[in-house]
């Protein structure tokens, strides 16, 4: 309906022609997704809503895409990102959106900028209008994204997901100028969106809460094979919520960190993954726990807090990713738990944040790579260089490398000619409940 | 003349050394062999024809390897289709996490061996045909792969 105003004449070229020809200059859409940029949008919308009076902006946040590319890389979030936009585009073509302009805020952002012009004769007040279509639109938009983000870059993307939609109301003023006033409008809509996420954030905290309460915690236990041979090496216990909004354990850490009640979950994740213990391991068989450098200043978690009679069936996982503050007091608690028989992992090896001096530092039984690097590497030379170099310091220091992640066949063979000794993945096996976990995931609020 | 001829982009702002480097891949009559001298021309050239593989050096003046890797690699549909070799200083862990990151393919060290090249351009032509595995250096102390 509005496609006839796209290209017409922009209004207002007085004093602003430097700074309008200075945006022309800057790029008109998005080079990935084709999406015209704010700039080319709010040219487009002008004499729209000068003739019909108001304009709807739906600022869409999609908060955790950063996650996505902390923990896969930025190529992975261009592709979610690719994936988003098209899921967009056909969604709004079905509904009264469609003529609606959706923009990138920024060349190469990660929200999105929803530009509607509400018809002239659908309502005196356009807030009206906007407001309950802008809800189902919402609606449908946070179901089919996350569909098709699980469809095409699986569930652990997909539960990265997390849009939230804040919406404002422009009037249209001829005594002001046009893109300062959709600018404020965008602002508004942006802090709406803003504080639905803070509201949405503290019901999650009360989830937290309760689920502390109740130890409405489960685990998962996800095998870890020889590389050689495929035989079960041992088991890495992931603890998830059994509340749907707790279901990923990063999100659940997070949301932890968040309220100051990190140690308490850490405290009951442990506790849980230690109850299963006695059921599921074989004899020679090992268990991988998770352990947040954090939870090494938490007085109730020394070398006696982890209830086993052989420790050497026990392998604490340390990421790489948490930078240590406190190093010689960290390693003098490391010392009590080795000195007990415990063995180390250290977790997302070669991600980035530490060389292979401060692996080396932390004296590992284990180097876990990180996802990045074996996602995709057999057609990636500087991967498998990546990992060669990893197994040989390994090697060298007498400890054992771990690729997860591994989904294809053709990854599997890859790290087995790379001399990885340990392998865990959706290729080989995926993560298990034990049969009788009273606790398996429910879906409570 | 072989029908298909393997396109490469040789990127490097050492004149002299970017035509040793196509002479010698010339030479064994499997490459069409391109020649940019800073990073603007090799995205340029990009834009105008497709390429198989880009030998992309990091050390240019203007746009260096790096930029030119992440902007050729970040844009949707030809990436896939482009292998990009990256020629790095030294023998840097670091260099290699940045390739990564930039969306590189491979890597060669500098100063180039000439064989070592040419195992690295058919491997990844190979990989671009289809995922034929050859290992990456025959020196590391590796288990074989085991047949199928």
């Amino acid at each position: 309906m509005t496609d006839q105003y796209i290209g017409g004449p922009p209004l207002g070229r007085r004093v602003g022609d430097s700074i309008a020809a200075a945006a022309r200059a800057l790029p008109a859409k998005d080079a990935r997704n084709s999406l015209p940029t704010l700039a080319t949008a709010i040219d487009s919308l002008r004499s729209a809503v000068q003739d019909r009076g108001a304009l709807v902006i739906l600022y869409l946040n999609f908060d955790r895409y950063a996650k996505v590319e902390e923990i896969y890389g930025w190529e992975k979030l261009d592709a979610v990102l690719d994936t988003t936009a098209h899921e967009l585009v056909r969604i709004l073509a079905e509904t009264p959106f469609r003529a609606a302009r959706l923009a990138v805020s920024h060349v190469n952002d990660d929200d999105y900028l929803l530009l509607y012009v509400p018809p002239v004769g659908s309502s005196s007040n356009g807030d009206e209008s906007g407001g309950d279509l802008s809800e189902a639109l919402t609606a449908r938009l946070q179901s089919e994204i996350c569909d098709s983000l699980d469809r095409v870059h699986g569930s652990d993307i997909a539960s990265l997901f997390d849009l939230y939609v804040g919406r404002s109301l422009v009037q249209y003023d001829p005594k002001a100028r046009f893109e300062r006033v959709v600018y404020r409008g965008i602002r508004e809509a942006a802090s709406n969106a803003h504080n639905l996420e803070q509201r949405e954030r503290a019901r999650v905290v009360d989830d937290l809460r309760e689920t502390l309460r109740t130890r409405s915690v489960y685990v998962d236990y996800h095998p870890i094979v020889n590389a050689a041979d495929g035989a079960v090496f041992g088991y890495e216990a992931l603890a998830r919520g059994s509340m749907r909004s707790l279901r990923r354990p990063e999100m659940m850490f997070d949301v932890a960190a968040g309220a100051g009640l990190i140690w308490e979950l850490s405290r009951l994740c442990r506790d849980r993954a230690m109850e299963g213990i006695k059921q599921l391991l074989k004899p020679g068989e090992t268990l991988f726990i998770n352990v947040d450098p954090h939870d090494f200043a938490d007085p109730e978690f020394d070398d006696t807090a982890l209830d086993i009679a052989d420790a050497h069936h026990i392998v604490i996982e340390i990421t790489e990713r948490t930078a240590i503050k406190d190093y010689p007091k960290f390693r003098e608690r490391l010392k009590a738990f080795r000195d007990r028989g415990f063995r180390f992992a250290v977790d997302d090896a070669g991600s980035g944040y530490a060389g292979l001096g401060s692996i080396a530092n932390l004296e590992p039984d284990f180097i876990k790579l990180d996802i990045s690097l074996i996602n995709g590497i057999d057609t990636n030379f500087i991967k498998q260089d990546l990992v060669e170099t990893l197994v040989r310091f390994a090697n060298d220091q007498g400890a054992m490398v771990i690729a997860e992640g591994v989904e294809y066949e053709q990854e599997y063979e890859m790290v087995k000619a790379l001399g990885v000794h340990l392998v865990q993945g959706f290729y080989l096996h995926r993560p298990q409940q034990l049969p009788n976990d009273l606790e398996g995931p429910i879906d409570g609020a | 003349m072989p029908p298909q001829l393997l396109r490469i982009l040789v990127v490097d702002d050492n004149h002299d050394n970017a035509e040793i480097v196509r002479k010698y891949l010339e030479s064994t009559n499997d490459f069409a062999v391109a020649v940019a001298h800073d990073g603007d021309e090799a995205i340029a050239m990009y834009h105008e024809s497709p390429f198989d593989v880009i030998l992309l050096d990091v050390m240019m003046p203007g746009r260096d390897g790096w930029e030119v890797c992440r902007t050729i690699k970040s844009e949707p549909g030809r990436a896939g289709r482009t292998r990009v070799i990256m020629l790095t200083a030294r023998d840097q862990l670091s260099d290699r996490r940045v390739a990564l990151q930039s969306g590189a393919d491979d890597f060669l060290e500098k100063p180039l061996e000439l064989a070592k090249l040419l195992t690295a351009v058919r491997r990844n032509a190979a990989a671009l045909a289809g995922g034929v595995k050859i290992p990456t250096t025959p020196a590391a102390p590796v288990t074989p792969p085991t047949q199928a």
